[in-house]
């Protein structure tokens, strides 16, 4: 090269260099960050977390028939305990009737049963792969539909549904609640049979809705006599707090 | 006189990937365009080498001026909804391209006189 005698070992020399090193530098950093970028989005992140709750399921439900079994122990001391005095026994009452709002005890009675199932196959062939799989808002819906038809207890796959559960899809499962179910999902529901199932197969409702995408989808049958049984999630309360009533709130307050 | 700043890039892609230091979040599209606009820099400083004039004080602030310039750019962009790195990429991307093709030809026109005063040296 000619400009080697013109630029010889000075300040340029240095100057190209430096930046050189300087955008060397930025480069690899760049090329860095955008991998780390890539990475961080991984897909499969998902399936991942699924895979962490599929090794606490035999825990969960070790510990779940351990809250069933207590709570049952429970109301059994509390019926046992009022049976001695006249007002413990009203108090009871009331308490068993809380309970049985926030779904703490088994309940029997009778209602519908929906089976909700993936569809083997469609026969329209314009329908999208997604909508032959039940999703977690396909069983939202259904349960949904069924508290605002005046359902009284709601149990899905042997879960019972609480104030605090939820729906979840997590890779190809349901989580309902911390518990993974997989299709068919059977939805049982305590109330006025016909209403439920009438509420359920209204027009462009989920029944209509599931039908449309393959006939075997959902099933929704009257059911006479069926046990759900209590809410077996977590019901402890670290946040939220009682409101006192009025005159000891003034106390605490001073 | 061009092996140096070849071998400072080197040390200076080696020290990245030594260091190993991902940054965070938006900063990374940020320093893509940042290092779009150091290589055009450098490009450019090659080329004025090469035409014989270069200027150390134009070189040094043409390279720290438009890199934090494309930094900016391209940060302004986002927080306010245009995708100003775009423009960035496209006008580096086009100097960059500019310049080096420049590069080339005169590298051809260098080594084509070396062959043609050889050739003329063994005529005489």
């Amino acid at each position: 090269m000619n400009i080697s005698h013109k630029v010889t070992l000075n300040s340029p020399a240095f100057a190209v260099g430096g930046l050189a090193v300087v955008l060397g530098y930025m480069l690899s950093t760049a090329w860095i960050t955008n991998n780390a970028r890539l990475a961080y989005r991984d897909p499969d992140q998902r399936e991942r977390i699924a895979a962490g709750t599929l090794d606490q399921q035999a825990k969960i439900q070790q510990q779940s028939e351990e809250i069933n079994r207590l709570q049952s122990e429970l109301t059994k001391i509390q019926n046992a305990v009022s049976t001695n005095r006249d007002s413990v026994k009203v108090i009871n009452e009331s308490l068993q009737q809380v309970k049985m709002f926030a779904a703490l005890t088994e309940v029997e009675g009778s209602g519908i049963t929906v089976t909700l199932r993936d569809a083997s196959s469609s026969l329209a062939a314009d329908v999208p792969m997604e909508a032959l799989n039940i999703h977690d808002r396909d069983v939202l819906k259904v349960v949904n539909e069924l508290w605002s038809a005046g359902a009284e207890a709601i149990a899905v796959n042997g879960l019972r549904i609480s104030v605090r559960s939820c729906f979840r899809c997590v890779g190809p499962t349901i989580l309902v609640d911390d518990n993974k179910i997989g299709t068919p999902v059977v939805v049982q529901a305590i109330g006025n049979g016909e209403q439920l199932k009438s509420s359920l197969s209204m027009a462009g409702g989920i029944y209509d809705e599931l039908k449309q995408s393959s006939p075997n989808m959902i099933e929704i049958t009257e059911t006479t006599n069926m046990t759900l049984p209590a809410y077996a999630g977590s019901t402890n309360f670290k946040f939220a707090k009682a409101v006192a009533p009025k005159e000891s709130k003034s106390d605490k307050s001073s | 006189m061009i092996i140096i700043p070849v071998v400072c890039l080197i040390v200076g892609l080696l020290l990245g990937v030594l260091i190993q230091q991902p940054l965070r979040g938006e900063l990374g599209v940020y320093m893509a365009v940042a290092c779009l606009a150091g290589m055009d820099s450098i490009c450019g400083g090659l080329r004025s080498g090469l035409e014989g004039k270069f200027r150390t004080d134009v070189f040094t602030t043409g390279f720290v001026f438009n890199t934090l310039i494309a930094f900016g750019l391209a940060w302004i962009g986002d927080r306010i909804g245009i995708n100003v790195f775009l423009v960035c990429a496209f006008i580096f991307g086009q100097r960059i391209f500019n310049n080096l093709s420049l590069i080339r030809r005169m590298w051809l026109t260098q080594w084509q006189d070396a062959r043609e005063r050889k050739r003329t040296q063994q005529t005489v």
